[in-house]
This record gives structure tokens, C-alpha cells and sequence, in this order.
């Protein structure tokens, strides 16, 4: 079964048992005809992110991710604070089947609402904190730069600036080693270029060859054949030429010349 | 031994003239005292009896029906043209023996024939070695060897660039890549086109330099190669009017690997040089009546 049976067969199972989430249910009964209360929960379910969030941060060790993090954490900060009014509007409403004590009760919690938004932790106030390693160092602030939450970002940025001119003169030390190791890197890639370029210049070269191979396989398995062919006959000749036969009648004819040059000695004599 | 040549020319020219006598002319004889007296004039140095013995040697092949022999003959009296500096001749016996070859089925050798002529007229006749070498690349693309006619291409294009024809020469370049993609060789179709782009650099035409290159870029094979970065390297500086830049490039191993015809070209590129400021400043005011 692959990864998508299963998770459509999950979807389809969890969507007949919803019926029996009792969370869910709850929720879905809560914001039902209720604006307030339908808010009033998202807001909830938002600050709740935020907190965990928050959270991450404090374990998290990459500095960039952490601040990246934390401008993430304010800013649903800010559309959070954005939004309180509008849910205050909303509790002031009277709904049906509301007594006024779960009115005045819905008032309070909207109150307590930006205490409960400011709360949440964005680095800022969790900068001494996060900072607990470094010797904090008294700081003079920056009345220049303004930031929106009003400086409280000092303490953060003087110890950063001690770490940051660590980083600093590590970085030009690395920067000056590498840029030795650049130049060692632009020979090597100029090399392989060249190499690159031969190597496919070689392989084009080789496929322009390859017919021609295989044309002078071909001829060449014709020339063979016909000198095999020639061979055959050429050994038939020969071997017709010295066969014992005609050897025989030779010697024997040679041996007649002989006798009669012999006998013809002998009667001249 | 002079003289035993001129016998034998004298012998074999009876033996193919008809007359009372002889009512057919006897060709194989004939061309093997050709062929000797071919080789006695060439020993005594006296080309151009040889050259006449070798075209006559080379007729009387025809006649025997041996195309091969004949297209031989015909080649060698062309290298003693050549040699002579008698250059109609060496056209017109490198075209002959191309014929024969053609006619022997063989397209190798008969663009070769073309080529070996087209290379002799480079610096005397350069039109006609234009038209030898477009010749010489049809023979060889009609037999479906394109892969062959890659130098024919390139000797023709430097010719062109010779005559200081860069539209042709660029065309030319164009054709070869056409001719790579046939055989599927992507270097050198893709160095063909960069080649064709710096041609029309050179020539000072940036449209067509740019329109080419989109052309180009339409051919996968192009668009992922080293040629068509230097290539888009090369317009965006010029572009810009970027002399550095373009010397830059031009000096890049990528523009080190093609012909060196064009490699020359390349180092010379920013002669171009006030065109390329100019179309910079023009670029600029353009820009800035569209803001």
C-alpha cells in the first residue's frame, strides 16, 4: 500500500470519527451563531502558536533563524493588538441566551487580552535571557536609531556587538585565507575547462570515426575472403604442378635422354 | 631517358588515333604507356608534359570504364597544375576527378577533391573556393556524411571572414550547426553558434548578434552549454558598453577552444568600441524618456 492509500484511508477514518472528538465538538458548539465566541477562540488559538513559538526561540541556536523568528512573533503580535477592538465591539453585543455575568465575564477577558499579547515572549524581553552567556555589559542607549519597541533593544544589540566584532575579525582572517584558496580554485576550474573542451573535441572526433571503421571492416572482410579464396587455388595449381605423377614422368624421361645420350657416346666413341 | 617518354607519348598518341590501319583505338595499351611517360616526365622534372600525359592517361581510363583510375590520373595532373600555378586547370581537374569519384559511388573522396582544390585557391581565387567548398559540403550531406563536412565549413567560413563577408561567414557557421545537429555533436554545434555570434560582433552588428543569439537559445543543446553563458556574457557587456567585460570574455577558455580564426576576431572584439558606447547612450536615453 503506498504513502497515499494510507493517507487518504486516514482522511476518510478521522472524518467518520469526528463526530466523536470532543474538543472539536465543544468548539464547534462554542462558535456555533457566536462571532464573539468564534474570535474570542481564534485569538486563542494564535496566542497559543505565538507562545509556542516563543518557545522555539529560546532553543533555538541559529542566531538568524532566531531573529527571523522573532520578527515573526511580533508581528502576529501587532495584528493580534490590531484585532483587540474589534472583539471588544463584539462582547459589548448582547447575544441570545447569554446571561449579563457571561457578558461582564467576556468583557474582562477582552481586557485581559493585550496583557495576555504583550506577555508573549519576541526576544525582547527574553534578551537577558538568551544573552545569559555573555558578560552584560552597561550600556548607553542609541536615542538615533528608533526602534519599535523603544530601545529595549539595547542591551541585546551592545552584546551582540562584542560577539559581532569576535565574528568580524574571524571573518577577515577566513576571507584572506580564502582568497588565496579562490585563486588555487580559478586555475583548477580553468583546467578543467580546458580538459572539458579537449575531452569533447576527442569524443567528436571518435564518432566521425566510427563509419569509417566500420567501412574498412567491411572491406577488409571482403579482401580476406578473396585471398583466401585465391589461396585455394593458387595451392590446387601448385599442388597439380608437383604431383607425383608428372614428377615420376619426368625422372623417367630424363633417364631415357640420359640413356640415349649414353648410348650414342658409346657408338661415337 | 628523356627521350623514351616522349616515345612512348608518341606511340601511345598512334595507338588511340584511328586510321586506315587501325579501326579501333587501343585504350589499355595507350594508357599504360600514358602512365610511363607520366612518371619518365615527372622523374625528369618536365611537369608539364607530365601533366599532359596524366590527363590523356586519365581519358583513356575513362574509356576503359575505370572511373577510379581515371579520377587518380586526374588528381595527380591537378597537383602538378597546382605546382605549375596554372590555376583554371587545377579547378577543372580537381572537378573532374570529383565527378569521377562521384561516379565510383565514393562522396569521401570526391569532396575531398573539391577541398584539396578549394584549398589551393584560397589565396588566388577565393570565390571560386567558396563555390568549391559549398560544392565539396554537398557532396558530402547528400551522402549522409555531415560529420566530414564540419572542417569544409569551417575553411569556408575563415575564407569569408578573409574577405571580410561577415553576414556569410556567420550563415556559414549557422550551417555547420545545422549540419552538428544532424549528427547529434553538440560542441560543435553549440561553438559553431557562438562562433557565428562573435562574427556578428565583429562586424559590428549588435541586432544581429542578439537576434542570432535568441535563435539559438531556442536549441536546448545551446542553451545548456558553457557557450551560450560566455555568449549571454558577451551581449549583456556589450550591452552595457563594457570594455573590460568583453575583453574579459574574450580571453575565457570557452572562446580559447574554437577556430582560431575567431579567436583572433574575439581578441580583437571591442574595435567595435565606440559602437558599443554609443548604443549604450542610446540605451540610456531611451530609458530614461520611458521614465
Amino acid at each position: 500500500m503506498t504513502v497515499i492509500d494510507i493517507l487518504t484511508r486516514v482522511d476518510t477514518i478521522c472524518k467518520k470519527y469526528d463526530k466523536y472528538d470532543v474538543d472539536k465538538q465543544r468548539e464547534a458548539n462554542i462558535s456555533g451563531d457566536d462571532a464573539f465566541a468564534r474570535l474570542y477562540g481564534a485569538f486563542e488559538t494564535q496566542i497559543e502558536t505565538a507562545l509556542e513559538k516563543a518557545e522555539l526561540v529560546t532553543k533555538e541556536k541559529n542566531r538568524a533563524s532566531a531573529v527571523a523568528m522573532n520578527a515573526e512573533i511580533r508581528r502576529t503580535k501587532a495584528r493580534l493588538a490590531e484585532e483587540v477592538p474589534k472583539l471588544q465591539r463584539l462582547a459589548v453585543k448582547r447575544v441570545k441566551g447569554l446571561t449579563t455575568e457571561e457578558l461582564a465575564a467576556r468583557n474582562d477577558l477582552v481586557l485581559a487580552l493585550p496583557a495576555r499579547i504583550e506577555a508573549i515572549p519576541d526576544g525582547t524581553a527574553g534578551g537577558p535571557k538568551s544573552t545569559s552567556a555573555w558578560a552584560p555589559s552597561t550600556t548607553t542607549s542609541r536615542p538615533d536609531i528608533k526602534f519599535d519597541s523603544d530601545g529595549r533593544f539595547d542591551d541585546d544589540y551592545f552584546q551582540e556587538s562584542n560577539e559581532s566584532s569576535q565574528f568580524r575579525q574571524e571573518f577577515e582572517m577566513r576571507r584572506i585565507k580564502q582568497a588565496s584558496g579562490d585563486q588555487g580554485l580559478d586555475m583548477i576550474s580553468e583546467g578543467l575547462d580546458a580538459l572539458k573542451n579537449m575531452a569533447s573535441d576527442m569524443n567528436e572526433e571518435l564518432d566521425r570515426q566510427v563509419p569509417l571503421m566500420d567501412e574498412i571492416d567491411s572491406k577488409v572482410d571482403r579482401a580476406t575472403s578473396d585471398l583466401k579464396n585465391t589461396n585455394v587455388r593458387l595451392k590446387d595449381t601448385v599442388n597439380q604442378l608437383r604431383s607425383s605423377r608428372n614428377f615420376c614422368i619426368d625422372i623417367v624421361l630424363l633417364c631415357i635422354v640420359l640413356g640415349i645420350a649414353a648410348y650414342l657416346y658409346n657408338v661415337l666413341k | 631517358m628523356s627521350s623514351d617518354p616522349e616515345k612512348m607519348m608518341s606511340k601511345a598518341d598512334k595507338m588511340t588515333k584511328l586510321t586506315l590501319t587501325r579501326w579501333s583505338a587501343d585504350w589499355r595499351g595507350a594508357t599504360e604507356l600514358y602512365e610511363q611517360a607520366a612518371n619518365g616526365f615527372r622523374a625528369a622534372n618536365k611537369y608539364e608534359k607530365a601533366k599532359v600525359a596524366l590527363e590523356k592517361a586519365s581519358q583513356g581510363q575513362v574509356m576503359q570504364s575505370s572511373p577510379w583510375d581515371a579520377a587518380k590520373h586526374m588528381e595527380s595532373a591537378a597537383a602538378l597544375a597546382q605546382k605549375l600555378s596554372i590555376w583554371d586547370e587545377v579547378a577543372d581537374f580537381y572537378k573532374k576527378a570529383s565527378e569521377l569519384y562521384v561516379e565510383c559511388g565514393r562522396a569521401q573522396p570526391a569532396s575531398d577533391a573539391l577541398g584539396k582544390a578549394a584549398r589551393a585557391l584560397e589565396d588566388v581565387k577565393p570565390e571560386v573556393a567558396i563555390q568549391l567548398y559549398t560544392d565539396a559540403c554537398e557532396i558530402l550531406e547528400e551522402d549522409g556524411r555531415d560529420q566530414m563536412a564540419f572542417d569544409l565549413y569551417r575553411a569556408c567560413a575563415s575564407v569569408y571572414i578573409k574577405l571580410e563577408k561577415f553576414a556569410d561567414a556567420a550563415t556559414f557557421f549557422l550551417r555547420l550547426g545545422v549540419a552538428a545537429d544532424k549528427c547529434d555533436a553538440t560542441n560543435s554545434q553549440c561553438k559553431a553558434y557562438l562562433s557565428a555570434i562573435i562574427v556578428y560582433l565583429y562586424g559590428h552588428d549588435l541586432k544581429q548578434a542578439e537576434k542570432c543569439y535568441n535563435d539559438c537559445s531556442q536549441i536546448d543543446a545551446f542553451l545548456k552549454s558553457d557557450q551560450n553563458r560566455t555568449a549571454s556574457r558577451l551581449l549583456t557587456a556589450y550591452n552595457e558598453g563594457d570594455i573590460e567585460e568583453i575583453k574579459k570574455v574574450a580571453c575565457s577558455s570557452t572562446v580559447s577552444n574554437l577556430d582560431h580564426v575567431i579567436i583572433k576576431l574575439a581578441r580583437k572584439l571591442p574595435t567595435g568600441d565606440v559602437t558599443a558606447v554609443q548604443m549604450n547612450a542610446g540605451d540610456d536615453l531611451d530609458e530614461d524618456d520611458l521614465t
